[in-house]
């Protein structure tokens, strides 16, 4: 038992079921994306694929053990620290994909108040 | 301290100002400074053209080595910063100068028009991919914003579905940008180029076909475009000549300046773009025939160019590389002069529909003849400039020996004829209706910066040498993978 425990605790292991994971939900967010035809169900479906991508940057770039990059409590150099550059970049790609989010479901709002219409299959205004 | 001149300046003037707009609302300065920061960015760009000649700028911001914000003005670098300022002028001079469109002239567009050519600059000039990644949201989100800035009906539906596919793009290239970092523990772009080459086949392939969605919806190629008219035809057109004019181009930079530097050799993508760029051309022709709609019937001619240009810009030799950048910048000028017309038509006559715009010639004169002007220089005939570029590119491919992209050009400017020429006898057309009123507001001198953009057609089709080294020099910058790699990873 404690044998099994230990290989699915190995970094190539973990990192399979991390990227595994990830990809599922990616491929939900994109089938939300192509099935759905309700406005905020389709930025739901935006950000789930958005989350799936910073989840494999995290996931893959870190392994089992390592420590965060920050000198303290006695801590006077870098070793065994994870790579710090991956989860800046996290931070500022989530920081993007809330402010695209916040624009696009408040556009939603305002269309629903103006127009009534919640689905992008009604929008037909820019059609000839 | 003294001042000196670096290339983050292109980003951080437009920048600065934008965040200083409660001061020019204020001081009612906000047009005056819009105007006159692109005017001031673009002298900037012309100042540096001999520096620029000598050796490419380098700039690192360095935060602590080797961590680092890097920015590289190369010649092609500096020709879009210069295109896209120039275009930033135009289309401010033209919504200062305007009565109508009121939404425009207030804080929330000056905001995000700024905000978009700082982020188009930011685009060329980064050499960091992730950098590249923020100018293209911050580019994003202020498209989408200006798209929606009318805020009626159909405003909002094209900056929702602009906002909805733009995402989707952003996301394939993060992934793409992800996958690249994972590989390599790279994000500058001449480290990536290097480590790119060393990759599982499957791996480039993959994050190649990532990059490539993402880019080929934000630069509208085939088939991830079927967004574009839509769009084009909600949003303000003063806005879409921006579009049209500075965003795309900057997409399509970016689109091949990563194929050209990541691949050690260029003419594995080759076929696949070329391929693309036709398909995009011949497709977006095609349809154009059928608009009935001047706004849709433009966005589908800006479509075909894009082919016309990714058609050029993939066979990756030197003449049509340089071709194709003298076309992008005839279409960026014909597009801005095109869909700032259907801005003053579209106030004369509310609707743009090819049966609400018979006679218009007896009502708007001066804009049916730059109308004329505009079509013909984007066919392609002498004495205008897009006589000269289109001849460039020709010439580039039948140098090689190469003629089906010839044959496919000269079909598209026959099926391009078609369709101008249809909106052009419509507005010539005899009509029985007394012309209509005049509306109130319209100016002689919502016609300059028009006129600018008209001399400038006829100046570069006369005298195309005045670019060509500049051209010539930007074309070996983009095709000058080695030089670059040099210049930047210091071997």
């Amino acid at each position: 038992m404690l044998e099994v425990l230990e290989l699915f605790d190995r970094p190539a292991v973990l990192h399979s079921i991390y990227l595994i994971g990830s990809l599922i939900l990616f491929f939900i967010g994109l089938y939300g994306l192509l099935a759905k035809r309700h406005l905020l169900k389709i930025f739901v479906s935006i950000e789930i694929m958005e989350l799936a991508v910073y989840l494999i940057l995290i996931a893959i770039a870190t392994t089992p053990g390592e420590t965060a990059p920050i000198l303290s409590d006695g801590l006077i150099a870098f070793t065994g620290m994870s790579d710090p550059i991956p989860q800046a970049l996290t931070l500022t790609a989530i920081v993007i994909g809330v402010a695209v989010t916040a624009l696009g479901t408040s556009m939603a709002i305002q269309y629903h108040r103006l127009t009534g219409k919640v689905s992008v299959a009604e929008m037909t205004e820019l059609k000839d | 301290m003294t001042l000196h001149f670096t290339p983050v300046w292109f980003i951080a003037i437009p920048l600065l100002l934008a965040f200083l707009a409660p001061l020019w609302v204020r001081w009612r300065l906000l047009m005056p400074v819009l105007f006159s920061a692109q005017v001031a960015l673009f002298a900037l760009a012309l100042s540096w053209i001999p520096a620029v000649q000598i050796a490419p700028i380098l700039e690192t911001i360095v935060i602590a080595p080797p961590l680092g914000i890097h920015l590289h003005l190369d010649a092609i670098a500096l020709l879009l910063v210069a295109l896209f300022s120039f275009a930033g002028a135009i289309v401010a001079a033209f919504i200062w100068l305007d009565n109508g469109a009121a939404h425009l002239r207030e804080r929330p567009a000056f905001i995000l028009m700024l905000l978009l050519i700082a982020g188009s600059n930011g685009m060329v000039l980064t050499g960091d991919i992730f950098n590249l990644y923020v100018f293209i949201e911050i580019v994003g989100v202020s498209a989408y914003a200006l798209a929606a800035i009318r805020r009626d009906k159909t405003a909002l539906e094209a900056g929702l579905k602009y906002v909805i596919v733009g995402s989707v793009a952003a996301i394939f290239i993060l992934f793409a940008i992800v996958l690249l970092y994972l590989q390599t523990g790279q994000l500058n772009i001449a480290a990536l180029a290097q480590a790119f080459g060393n990759m599982p086949a499957q791996m480039q392939l993959l994050i190649g076909l990532l990059m490539l969605i993402g880019l080929g919806i934000k630069a509208e190629l085939f088939p991830f475009n079927f967004w574009v008219p839509d769009i084009y035809r909600g949003s303000d057109p003063e806005i879409t000549a921006l579009y049209s004019g500075v965003l795309v181009k900057a997409f399509l930079f970016v689109l091949f300046h990563l194929t050209f530097i990541l691949l050690a050799d260029p003419s594995v993508a080759r076929n696949w773009l070329m391929a693309l760029g036709a398909i995009t051309m011949i497709v977006a022709e095609l349809v154009a025939l059928r608009q009935n709609d001047l706004r849709r019937m433009l966005a589908y001619s800006s479509l075909g160019q894009v082919g016309l240009i990714t058609l050029a810009l993939a066979f990756a030799s030197e003449a049509t590389t340089a071709g194709a950048l003298f076309h992008m910048i005839n279409h960026t000028l014909i597009k801005v002069l095109l869909f700032l017309l259907a801005a003053l038509m579209l106030r004369q006559y509310a609707s743009l529909k090819l049966t609400d715009v018979h006679g218009l010639s007896r009502t708007m004169p001066l804009a049916a003849g730059l109308f004329v002007l505009g079509a013909l220089a984007v066919l392609g005939l002498p004495p205008l400039s897009g006589f000269i570029s289109k001849l460039w590119i020709l010439k580039g491919f039948a140098d090689v020996q190469t003629f089906w992209p010839v044959a496919l050009i000269l079909t598209a400017a026959l099926i391009e004829a078609g369709y101008y020429f249809r909106w052009i006898r419509a507005f010539y057309a005899p009509t029985d209706a007394l012309p209509i009123a005049k509306i109130e507001g319209e100016k002689a001198l919502n016609y300059a910066p028009l006129l600018v953009i008209a001399g400038l057609l006829i100046v570069l089709g006369v005298a195309p040498f005045l670019l060509e080294d500049w051209l010539q020099q930007a074309a070996q910058a983009l095709l000058g993978r080695e030089v670059l790699l040099n210049a930047v990873l210091g071997r």
